[in-house]
């Protein structure tokens, strides 16, 4: 599976794996992985680029997508283990203004 | 699995054995449907459609091994076990029917319990059987709807892609063939007072979400500039209007730049495209503006931030801006050329080649096949050229006029088997200036006209079948049924926008692989003046301005005017 969700410790925090490319051949699973995150009533939630290859425009609008679904401005995700090539992708669109990036 | 409970066919010739099978079955929760032979077995297969089949070998009419290769024929892609019902452990009988398609064997006498494990293993498989299935259709959907997201925007034109590139002195571009709309958008106008307003786009995907964005961004590029507006106030009103129109985790990175070749100033609103690099006429680097910004289309208008950044110029610099794909451009030996590679070609030594040719090259020999399809740049050089072009009228006429642009779609007929193109046509096509408060009268002209193409054009299906007493339910039945059927024909919608002071004019031509109609000969009570009512004629005359038929009578052209 190349998007896997697990919850953190506490249960209250949602870690959402992205494995291998990120790109919009897995936009149906990360949209599944993200109804089942959002039915199992958590309040954090983090997305984990640690095994992330390579990502393209798609990636990013998966991201979106996913913040809108979270309640957009209000909605809190962080995106942790960012290598560089894709932080700074990210940080081309900007996102650390949408996004907690570490 | 059947949600209530399996249903099992026991096929024997044998009265006690039907009866001894059929309550070790029903033990097992199951309901029986009972056959004598194997004429009986194959029928009842088709009419009962059980979830798994019993079959003794022996029989009347048409042996076991017969009935199960037919069984296994009719199966159309569902898995239903068969377990022939063998004499004892007789190695021949058990062979001939896994050879005629039998999944298992039982062997007389009957042991219900083992029995039983057979049929719950095998309906386990069926049940497997079924959800892979479904898994794959569901993945064939999603595959299909993808194929014809991107197939559906075939064509769009240079004029609203690509408006006013080859215009201006003093700047060259590169931009991707457009046979295909692959996202990346070059517009460029000049403002009253004499700015060259640039804008490098990128839509995220291919598909028809980004073709039908690239009509209101042109149109209101154009539009804002020639009406004096700075390019913060464009790229917020832009992102008002994409923020609206598409879907979230579609956006639009681009970068907006003002060029006052008189004052020698460059101004930027970059979102979310590389860096727009300013180089001395020596191919240095004397400055860069970053993306500072969340591309358009993702934040709401309250959070949009339209600030610029200013950069001084001097005479004979060159701008540079391209979009992502170029810097993605992947290596044949391996990785991108990215921004290392891309400043690389920024360099003293390279002179006279300018970095713009030392780009393309560079990508054409590391990338084995030539740039991707979507690679923008451009280049602006700062010279008295330049400034002239901004401050004459004539010189830059064409570049002042708000955008007239036109578009074209092929849509296929194996596309319009499960695809409506009407309400992504028509959502772009509001987003036009003026055209909203048309909405209504538009949906209906462009729907007429493209149902009269589909139905009598490439379906070829006769509208007086409509005006009989149950024609209608009749000839939406036979418009499903050759729709399904599939087979070749293309839609091909074209439309032309012309704004004309307040208002505009748009042109919508639809054209079918159909024979056509004899539009030319009238005359009341004729075949043709029917012909004529049924594709709704004397609805589109009085909405319309104007409407035309061409051709062979494959051909329409419908004329909108609005003040």
């Amino acid at each position: 599976m190349p998007v896997k969700i697990s919850p953190s410790v506490d249960g209250k925090e949602a870690v959402i794996a992205v494995i291998g490319r990120f790109d919009f051949n897995i936009h149906e699973e990360f949209r599944q992985a993200l109804d089942k995150a959002k039915a199992g009533g958590f309040t954090r939630y983090t997305l984990d680029f640690g095994a992330v290859d390579d990502m393209d425009s798609a990636a990013l609008g998966m991201l979106l997508l996913l913040r809108d679904s979270l309640g957009g401005d209000k909605a809190n995700i962080r995106v942790i283990r960012c290598r560089r090539e894709l932080r700074e992708m990210l940080e081309m669109a900007n996102f650390q203004s949408l996004f907690q990036i570490t | 699995m059947n949600p209530l409970s399996p249903k099992v066919l026991v096929v024997d010739d044998d009265l006690t054995n039907r009866m001894i099978l059929s309550s070790i079955v029903e033990q097992l929760g199951c309901s029986v449907v009972l056959a004598t032979d194997g004429v009986e077995a194959v029928r009842l297969f088709e009419s009962e459609a059980p979830d798994l089949v019993l079959m003794d070998v022996i029989m009347p009419n048409m042996d076991g091994y017969e009935a199960t290769r037919r069984i296994k024929n009719t199966e159309h892609g569902r898995f239903t076990p068969v377990i022939v019902v063998t004499g004892l452990q007789d190695p021949e009988e058990i062979q001939r029917g896994i050879a005629a398609g039998a999944d298992d064997f039982l062997h007389k006498p009957f042991n219900p319990i083992v029995i039983q494990s057979k049929m719950r293993a095998m309906l386990r498989i069926r049940e497997l059987n079924d959800t892979v299935r479904t898994q794959n259709q569901e993945l064939q959907v999603f595959r299909q709807q993808r194929i014809q997201e991107e197939a559906v925007a075939e064509k769009i034109f240079d004029s609203i892609v690509h408006f006013g590139a080859s215009d201006v002195p003093n700047v060259r571009s590169h931009i991707a063939p457009s046979t295909v709309f692959n996202g990346d958008l070059l517009l460029m106008a000049f403002r009253s007072t004499g700015e060259l307003h640039v804008l490098v786009g990128d839509f995220t995907g291919h598909g028809l979400s980004a073709a039908i964005g690239a009509v209101p961004v042109s149109d209101m590029f154009c539009t804002m500039t020639s009406n004096g507006f700075s390019i913060g106030d464009i790229a917020a009103a832009l992102n008002d209007r994409l923020k609206r129109m598409l879907p979230p985790n579609i956006f639009f990175a681009a970068c907006l730049i003002s060029v006052d070749a008189i004052e020698k100033r460059m101004t930027v609103w970059n979102g979310g495209l590389p860096d727009v690099l300013v180089a001395r006429p020596d191919n240095t680097i004397r400055a860069r503006t970053k993306s500072h910004h969340v591309p358009i289309g993702i934040h709401s208008s309250t959070d949009f931030k339209r600030e610029t950044e200013t950069i001084d110029l001097v005479e004979g610099d060159l701008i540079y801006a391209c979009t992502d794909g170029l810097i993605d451009s992947p290596i044949a030996a391996g990785g991108r050329f990215g921004s290392v590679g891309y400043e690389a070609c920024f360099d003293a030594e390279l002179l006279p080649m300018r970095p713009f040719d030392c780009v393309l090259e560079t990508i054409r020999e590391i990338s084995g096949d030539g740039p991707r399809d979507d690679t923008t740049l451009i280049e602006i050089q700062v010279t008295k050229a330049l400034a002239r072009a901004g401050a004459d009228p004539n010189d830059a006429k064409a570049l002042r006029i708000p955008s007239p642009w036109s578009m074209s779609f092929d849509f296929n007929r194996a596309t319009l088997k499960n695809f409506d193109p009407i309400p992504f046509l028509l959502r772009g096509l509001v987003e036009v200036q003026g055209l909203a408060r048309h909405k209504e009268r538009l949906y209906t002209v462009l729907s007429e006209l493209f149902n009269n193409a589909l139905d009598h054009g490439v379906l070829g299906l006769d509208s007086r079948l409509k005006s009989s007493a149950t024609g209608f339910s009749e000839y939406l039945a036979e418009r499903a049924r050759r729709l399904a059927n599939g087979g070749e024909g293309y839609v091909r919608i074209w439309f032309k926008h012309v704004p004309s002071g307040e208002g505009g004019r748009l042109r919508i031509r639809v054209e079918d692989s159909g024979p056509g109609f004899d539009f030319r000969s009238s005359g009341n009570g004729s075949a043709s003046e029917g012909a004529l009512n049924g594709r709704g004629i004397p609805l589109l005359r009085s909405l319309c301005d104007s409407i035309e038929y061409r051709g062979r009578g494959n051909e329409v052209e419908a004329v909108l005017e609005w003040e």
